[in-house]
């Protein structure tokens, strides 16, 4: 029996599941065995209510238009839970559509301007019949911890002025093309549009997810040994 | 034909002639010389052929192969495209070297991508299309699946008459009215329920009122017998049905279709959805259900695309996988081998691997640990990606080998008799390359 419990909510898991981005779950999942931490998954959907009290961490992935749309309808209902969960500063890993839609909007396949629920500050345009795609490398800033991952979106994101991107580019396009930036920072919400997927591919950000995760649900624990876990290249 | 279209058959087919002889290949150029000198050359070859054409993401090749011999119990020579070949120019090719009819219409059965099904309806207006289903699949090349059914259906407006012969356990083949004859085949062959598929999968929204579908059964992926709880949307009529499985293994397959016992020589359910293809081809053109017997109990090589191949004394099953779906079905047959086997997973990220290999961890490698596998190994340009998904699946310590040429050697010296090779398109190529030249098999693969 481990230690210590973590419970993470998968938001839209069964529509929003499209490139391989389930396999974050199952890195947080590893990892987290690793660090004495058993953790427990619940996939909340459509008509269904987010309680930010019973979660520790969350993920929002990426899916296809159609479904993407059609959360983007869903969404509203669940904004107030998930304005407190970022406000409590519990971690959050947002991939393509679930990063655009923490966003104010973003353009639809069909040239429509689509709402998101605006607790992050960013906005998306799209790019005319043009995606960027292909292997991507950022470096994030403040950790200088090198990241690997694979892009493919056709939306363009551009940062509000609270928010940090989760790197620079060093090869590949990023949020948007032009800036150099990819990914958002704001508290401990992560937002990228890496596949790969990107906490397999950079088990530093996993850990550094869970122990933020930790800390807040144990403040008193000692996560020496959880802290110094170190983290074997994967790619 | 017109003197255009045959003087631009005749320049195809020298160049085939060419090509065939002093290169050994050429499959595409053929056809490109045709279209160059006569672009309509596809109405000239419809006038002549009754044409069937089958798409879809998984099985395009295995259906078509399988109808055609099921046809041949009907008709003396049935026209088809080698595999690959299933791009416009590639169809151009299948007729220019075909041969010639002598009296009346020839029947052609052709896979056809996605995406190219619009430059042949164009043309030529087929008799009937299949639909075998609508997977995700190396999204950096195709993108999702409601695109390619749109391209699909380009091609499919261009020929309303044809008859839609369409697998009815994929709900996105019921999502939209057509005004073409629809017919639909699928799996009854348990009772129902009321189930929801796993959160990880595709395509589970009611295309009516979109919200969740829910099923009375699931084969695999999001195939079943679905229906809406929310608007009464449901799976169509079923005109051929799977009755019943009597018997699945790795390697044969006992199952009843509208209550009549077949056999194939190949595992994996999702063969079976081919096979009751081919059959509702067969039923719609006139064979009778004891001539498909007679098809699908004749001949192994037409199951391509598993290999089994004698390694000194090893026996290596190599099977090529493309994309999530496809692998879980892959998993979910080699786990119905009752004999103890390594597994060996090799990856490449080229472009006809697909250079994005997320997709690996849409693959349910966890279910690997239902059985006792003595040893695992990994290998290909992406092995580092690969090791790791087999980690976090709970494999402790596989072999690695990154150098795909030292693979067949290591295969040699795994502690069992039995070897499932699972591998990328361009693995499949570099391993039998090394197999070939080792003398384990003869010729390379049609590429």
């Amino acid at each position: 029996m481990a230690t210590y419990t973590l419970h993470l909510a998968h938001l839209y898991g069964d529509l929003l599941n499209t490139y391989g981005d389930v396999g974050n779950i199952l890195a947080l999942q590893y990892y987290a065995k690793k660090m004495d931490t058993e953790l427990t998954v619940d996939v909340i959907s459509m008509e269904e209510s987010f309680n930010p009290d019973d979660f520790d961490i969350a993920f929002f992935g990426g899916g296809q238009d159609y479904e993407q749309m059609i959360v983007s309808r869903d969404i509203p209902n669940k904004k107030n839970g998930i304005e407190q969960f970022i406000s409590e500063n519990k971690p959050m890993l947002a991939i393509c559509g679930g990063y655009q839609l923490l966003g104010h909007y973003y353009i639809g396949a069909d040239g429509e301007k689509i709402p998101g629920i605006g607790v992050l500050d960013h906005y998306t345009l799209s790019q005319n019949n043009n995606r960027f795609i292909g292997n991507i490398t950022i470096k994030n800033e403040d950790t200088g911890e090198t990241y690997h991952g694979f892009e493919n979106h056709n939306g363009r994101t551009f940062l509000g002025t609270d928010e940090k991107a989760l790197g620079t580019v060093i090869s590949g396009h990023g949020n948007n093309g032009d800036d150099h930036t990819e990914g958002a920072i704001y508290k401990e919400v992560f937002c990228s549009y890496f596949h790969g997927p990107i906490l397999t591919r950079n088990g530093e950000l996993a850990k550094r997810m869970l122990l933020k995760a930790l800390k807040n649900k144990y403040p008193d624990a000692d996560l020496t040994k959880q802290t110094n876990l170190q983290i074997q290249p994967t790619f | 034909m017109s003197l255009r279209s045959s003087v631009a058959t005749a320049a195809g087919k020298s160049s085939y002639w060419f090509l065939h002889t002093f290169l050994h290949g050429g499959s595409s150029l053929p056809g490109k010389i045709t279209t160059a000198i006569d672009p309509q050359i596809l109405k000239a070859f419809g006038q002549k052929y009754d044409v069937v054409i089958i798409t879809g993401t998984n099985g395009k090749t295995l259906t078509t192969a399988l109808s055609v011999r099921v046809l041949q119990q009907k008709y003396d020579y049935v026209l088809t495209n080698p595999t690959g070949s299933n791009m416009e120019q590639g169809i151009v090719t299948t007729f220019i070297t075909a041969h010639k009819s002598k009296n009346g219409k020839t029947l052609a059965i052709l896979e056809v991508d996605e995406a190219n099904i619009v430059k042949v309806t164009e043309y030529i207006k087929p008799i009937a299309f299949i639909f075998t289903n609508l997977f995700r699949d190396q999204m950096d090349r195709y993108g999702e699946i409601y695109t390619t059914y749109d391209k699909i259906l380009a091609g499919v407006k261009k020929a309303p008459n044809a008859t839609i012969i369409a697998n009815g356990d994929a709900q996105i083949f019921n999502s939209i009215d057509l005004p073409n004859p629809m017919i639909f085949f699928g799996f009854d062959h348990t009772e129902n329920k009321d189930i929801k598929a796993p959160a990880n999968t595709d395509g589970v929204l009611c295309p009516k009122c979109n919200h969740i579908l829910h099923f009375g059964f699931l084969t695999y992926g999001n195939l079943g017998s679905y229906f809406c709880p929310h608007c009464g949307f449901k799976r169509p009529e079923l005109t051929y049905k799977v009755t019943n499985l009597t018997q699945l293994t790795p390697t044969s397959s006992n199952f009843e279709i509208d209550h009549h016992q077949y056999e194939i020589q190949i595992g994996g359910l999702y063969n079976i959805y081919n096979a009751l293809a081919a059959y509702a081809l067969g039923r719609f053109l006139g064979v009778e259900p004891e001539q498909i017997k007679t098809a699908f109990a004749s001949d192994k090589k037409v199951f391509g695309r598993q290999e089994m191949i004698n390694v000194d004394g090893k026996e290596v099953t190599l099977i090529l996988v493309k994309n999530p779906v496809g692998l879980n079905q892959v998993i979910d047959m080699i786990l119905s081998d009752q004999q103890p086997f390594s597994f060996v997973a090799l990856l490449n990220a080229n472009y006809a691997d697909g250079i994005d290999t997320s997709w690996i961890w849409d693959g349910n490698f966890e279910k690997l640990q239902q059985h006792d596998i003595p040893q695992f190994m990994t290998g290909g340009e992406r092995y580092k990606d690969i090791t790791f998904r087999l980690k976090v699946a709970g494999v402790a310590d596989p072999i690695i080998e990154p150098d795909l040429t030292k693979v067949a050697e290591k295969i040699k010296a795994l502690p069992t008799k039995k070897v499932y090779v699972l591998a990328t398109y361009t693995a499949v190529l570099q391993l039998r390359k090394q197999l070939a030249e080792q003398g384990y098999i003869k010729e390379g693969m049609d590429a």
